[in-house]
């Protein structure tokens, strides 16, 4: 209660100052859920049926100065499926900083990302339950325009306390071509250092580990014209193999990112390779593979296509940085593997480009876990650098995208997909599918369109067959409707041939935006941005708001 | 809870005090730099700031339409789009390729860990940010088709 007062004393006067030469500004976002039974997937049994996480940022800035908070409330209760520390109404974040063309210091809460985050990113995700700021301090300080350097020390946040681990941090940014006034190539080299310390309180004789673990980063980035490459290596000290919760061992981690592509107008390829070697690397080794993605200090996303369409999103790849011994024959210590893209325009004016152009991409990736000698019995293993063990996942899409006239246009999307769900979810089962999309839009002119899309999956494993639809009416540019489902008619089991559906609507007005849904959410993975959070299956209403001043 | 509805009601009857310009963050070009948004804003230009994502498909369609008639609203204003990504290193690194093979004619930055998109509030994207002379003056979010005509009309109002 004390926190709302000094929240409010602290909004009317950002008001006040505002009105000078400050700069206020606010954002709200609400989200919203009724939860309600279904005679199909089963009653609601847990507790609140309405449940709601909201979020207020205020933030006022005056000269060089800044200043900022955020406050969060989940009542009744968290949406299903947050971390259960979401649990209250309170002041999450507050931050203040000082920021000139060569200082940046901020104190409170902060995020922070060094190089590709493989070694450290605090960031927020509120749709993933994700908010890994630290709190304590950073100074980020430029000498000149072609050097950065910046150092960090805080605590994790977790919930709305923060974890007992410090963490401590280094980034050095230095572009060579620059300082050497090059003009037709860029050099860049990044160097990282980031440290954990927690106390280890529970003794572990037979396991040798230090309080502190180091990881290291060095990064390399070059381009010359169309080309362009970029290189990441990474090293984690000997630590805590964490297994079912306990000490079981201790190894070193490290992580391996090239990337390599080239370009000019109407062509595009890019190819990325990773290794990744006991990777997962969390502010308190306890909560080493917690389903709620708290506690993480680096970030490993799946390299694959993101996709954006309801049945490509049913059999999703995550990456696979941690070591686990589920039983003798499903070990796992980390991936390797690598994409490929490739964008092209077939241009204006030829056969078959049309009148307007044909845009293609392609993507293909291949996943595959770590070879090695692995010993089940002593939980310990001896990973092959160049090995490629047990395939995790393989995908390749095609993605047409043709303008017809100046009313209609549409996409046409294809997707191939192996996917090893006894190795990524633990689960049973190795899924083939093919993936079908298409996508029309009609435009009817002054703002109004018509949007329909058709889906298919096909598939002999699993939960076999899949079809879908959605129909999206735009009144104007402010009001939109939209209905779509997806049918898993395929179903063995005639009980769960189930028709998840749903419809609603959404107005926006400047940067405020209110959306209205009501339906039958498809239990499994939300993924954004390649980190995944698990919902149960669920019926009801959802209503979401932002607000921007 | 009470307090924050409280809050959010007051904040209702304060619209008006609407945010005007752009935090000056660090955002990161196609090759690598930092560079501060402020320096990358012509004062001079009717600017658009595109908020998009290499894995949202409604930017991408808003990016796409505004791509086929670019040509012809340089030569009718004084303006310019600059397509900020919001892509984090999972999808990073597809941006280049699929802007070099979409043959996109903007100006393409890179906000790595949101550092802007947070500060602006901005939730959803596309959003869609006009600047004249460095001062907020349309924000759309989300994108239909026929936005464009809109983005269209505003730049010609203030286009002196």
């Amino acid at each position: 209660m004390k926190k709302i007062i000094a929240l409010q004393f602290f909004f009317f006067t950002s008001i006040l100052l505002a009105q000078n030469n400050g700069h206020l500004t606010v954002g709200f976002e609400s989200n919203s859920q009724y939860y309600m039974d279904d005679e199909k997937t089963g009653d609601f049994t847990e507790e609140n049926r309405y449940r709601s996480n909201n979020y207020l940022k205020v933030d006022y800035s005056i000269s060089k100065f800044h200043f900022g908070m955020q406050a969060e409330s989940y009542e009744p209760m968290s949406l299903l499926n947050y971390s259960p520390d979401y649990n209250q109404t309170n002041i999450a974040l507050y931050y203040a900083g000082y920021k000139s063309k060569k200082l940046e210091v901020t104190a409170g809460y902060f995020y922070e990302q060094y190089g590709s985050g493989l070694i450290l990113r605090s960031w927020e995700n509120r749709q993933l339950g994700i908010n890994n700021a630290l709190r304590g301090a950073k100074v980020k300080f430029s000498p000149s325009e072609n050097i950065e350097f910046s150092a960090l020390y805080g605590n994790q946040r977790s919930g709305f306390d923060v974890s007992d681990a410090s963490i401590y941090g280094f980034n050095s940014e230095i572009n060579i071509s620059s300082m050497l006034k090059a003009e037709t190539w860029n050099l860049d080299l990044g160097f990282s250092y980031v440290g954990r310390e927690e106390v280890n309180n529970t003794p572990t004789p037979d396991y040798d580990f230090n309080d502190l673990t180091n990881a290291i980063s060095g990064r390399v980035s070059f381009s010359k014209n169309n080309f362009y490459s970029s290189v990441e290596y990474i090293s984690k000290s000997n630590d805590a193999v964490i297994i079912f919760q306990n000490v079981r061992n201790t190894k070193p981690g490290n992580a391996f990112l090239f990337d390599v592509g080239y370009g000019k107008k109407g062509f595009g390829i890019n190819a990325t390779f990773r290794r990744i070697e006991n990777m997962s690397f969390y502010s308190e080794r306890s909560a080493t593979g917690n389903i709620y993605n708290q506690n993480i200090i680096n970030y490993i996303p799946a390299l694959t296509k993101q996709h954006d369409y309801l049945l490509t999103n049913i059999y999703v790849y995550q990456a696979q940085p941690q070591v686990s011994f589920q039983d003798p024959t499903l070990i796992k210590i980390g991936e390797v593997g690598g994409q490929v893209d490739v964008y092209y325009t077939l241009k204006k004016k030829t056969s078959l480009g049309g009148k307007y152009g044909t845009k293609i991409a392609l993507n293909m990736a291949y996943w595959a876990g770590l070879d090695g000698d692995f010993d089940f019995e002593n939980l310990n293993y001896d990973a092959d650098p160049l090995g490629i063990g047990e395939k995790y996942f393989s995908e390749i899409s095609l993605e047409i995208r043709k303008k017809w006239s100046r009313k209609w246009s549409s996409i046409f999307y294809y997707v191939n997909q192996s996917y090893n769900k006894r190795y990524i979810e633990g689960a049973r089962g190795n899924i083939k599918t093919d993936i079908f999309v298409s996508e029309a839009t009609y435009k009817l002119g002054s703002g109004k369109s018509l949007r329909f899309e058709a889906q298919h999956l096909w598939t002999q494993d699993d939960k076999k067959n899949w079809t879908g639809a959605t129909v999206e009416f735009n009144l104007n540019s402010k009001l939109a409707v939209y209905a779509n489902s997806i049918y898993n008619y395929g179903n063995e089991e005639e009980t769960k041939r189930i028709n998840y559906y749903n419809l609603g609507g959404s107005y926006t007005k400047g940067a405020h935006r209110f959306t209205l849904n009501y339906g039958r959410q498809r239990g499994g993975l939300i993924c954004i941005g390649g980190v995944c959070r698990f919902v149960p299956e669920s019926t009801g209403i959802a209503a979401n708001i932002v607000l921007s001043f | 809870m009470r307090s924050i509805l409280f809050l959010v009601c007051f904040l209702f009857y304060n619209i008006g005090f609407g945010q005007k310009t752009i935090p000056n963050t660090t955002l990161t070009t196609l090759d690598g730099k930092s560079v501060k948004i402020h320096d990358e804003i012509s004062k001079d230009k009717i600017t658009i700031l595109s908020f998009w994502a290499s894995w949202c498909v409604p930017c991408i369609n808003e990016l796409d339409a505004i791509s086929d008639v670019y040509d012809e609203w340089q030569e009718d204003f004084n303006m310019e789009l600059i397509a900020i990504s919001t892509d984090d290193a999972r999808t990073q690194k597809r941006i280049r390729p699929m802007v070099n093979g979409k043959g996109w004619p903007y100006k393409i930055l890179l906000d790595k860990n949101q550092e802007l998109k947070r500060a602006l509030n901005i939730s959803t994207i596309p959003q869609t940010i006009i600047l004249k002379d460095s001062k907020i003056i349309y924000i759309h979010s989300g994108y239909s088709p026929g936005v464009e005509d809109e983005i269209y009309e505003i730049i010609k109002e203030n286009s002196n």
